[in-house]
């Protein structure tokens, strides 16, 4: 793949909760990322008070990389991904923003190929998607296939695609990843769809996708590889199931 | 608009417009009556049917494509384990 070229600034706004054992490594993986592809960067840590000292480790990184690469922006408790973000924004001094997860389920790797897709179609947005095995719109020299997730058994295909496939009926959002949370968008673009979302978690970012539709924002995605959970179990209730299927239901009502 | 109410108001468009035909107000111009006495009335449920149908093919034909991707794991464990020597030699606590 050609790698991009760009003069402008990438701002990645990681929010953490004790994430002391990540922080750094994923902080270096985004560092490699950009200074390979000789983007310029910054990485706003947008942390909610964690108990495991991930901000002590946020300033020896910022002694590594400098206050002019590392930003940390902490909150005095646990306030939600919402309005970290918005928290965040607050600081980002790129044009573009990209968030991401900090626990290796997003790899940086992909951040080159949204900024490739997001210039060669001026785009608005650039989304990840677990679901694809190209880009859209169509990437000429994309590596094929692409894409993917590890660490999913079938019960676990079936509740996500299920649900992927409840919400695309419902909402026809345009996308085929809607609840993923690895994106680039344009600073202004990304403001804007902020200020008018409602919603907490990852009904959020299904939110913030139905939204970026209805606005007539144009969005592009790219397949991403889905490492999930190397640490840790993950529990789908059926509280959640609800909790998600009330949320598509808002959204249909609400946008 | 919000999309419940374009939804909803194309619904109704439908709905009237087939009640049209079921109820005989507007005449089905192509077929003889009794092919339309014997499609008409089902053809909700068959509707329903074949949505129902179409999203259980969907679902079962996505969770079989989907791509399974062991190397991107053997990657990121090989990352971690190099970034973690990296970030102890430049003085970083790395658990």
């Amino acid at each position: 793949m050609n790698p991009p070229s760009s003069t402008s600034k990438y701002s990645v706004i990681l929010p953490t909760y004790n994430e002391r054992k990540n922080l750094p490594i994923i902080i270096w993986l985004i560092a490699k990322t950009f200074t390979e592809h000789q983007l310029d960067w910054e990485i706003i840590v947008v942390d909610d008070a964690s108990p495991d000292g991930t901000q002590e480790i946020a300033k020896q990184l910022i002694g590594v990389y400098g206050e002019d690469r590392i930003l940390l922006k902490p909150r005095a408790g646990k306030l939600g991904l919402g309005t970290a973000y918005i928290h965040g924004l607050n600081f980002c001094t790129g044009e573009f923003v990209i968030i991401m997860d900090a626990d290796f389920s997003h790899h940086p790797k992909f951040i080159p190929e949204f900024i490739k897709l997001q210039q060669t179609y001026n785009l608005d947005i650039v989304t990840g998607t677990r679901y694809r095995k190209t880009p859209t719109p169509r990437l000429a020299d994309s590596v094929t296939p692409a894409g993917g997730v590890y660490g999913w058994d079938v019960k676990r295909k079936l509740i996500s695609r299920g649900a992927n496939i409840f919400a695309d009926t419902v909402l026809s959002p345009g996308v085929s990843d809607l609840t993923g949370s690895f994106r680039l968008y344009r600073l202004p673009v990304l403001r804007h769809i902020i200020s008018l979302a409602q919603s907490k978690g990852y009904v959020f970012q299904m939110e913030m996708m139905v939204r970026a539709q209805a606005l007539g924002y144009t969005v592009g995605e790219v397949p991403i590889t889905f490492v999930d959970r190397i640490y840790g179990d993950s529990k789908l209730g059926a509280d959640e199931i609800v909790g998600y299927a009330k949320g598509v239901f808002q959204l249909f009502a609400g946008v | 608009m919000t999309r419940a109410q374009r939804v909803l108001a194309t619904a109704g468009v439908v709905a009237i417009g087939y009640s049209l035909l079921f109820f005989s107000i507007l005449p089905v111009p192509l077929l003889e009556p009794e092919a339309v006495d014997s499609i008409l009335p089902v053809l909700p449920w068959w509707a329903l049917v074949t949505f129902g149908a179409y999203c259980l093919g969907r679902l079962g034909w996505h969770v079989m494509t989907i791509r399974d991707c062991p190397e991107a794991y053997h990657e990121l464990m090989s990352e971690i384990s190099a970034a973690k020597n990296d970030l102890r030699a430049k003085g970083v606590t790395v658990d």
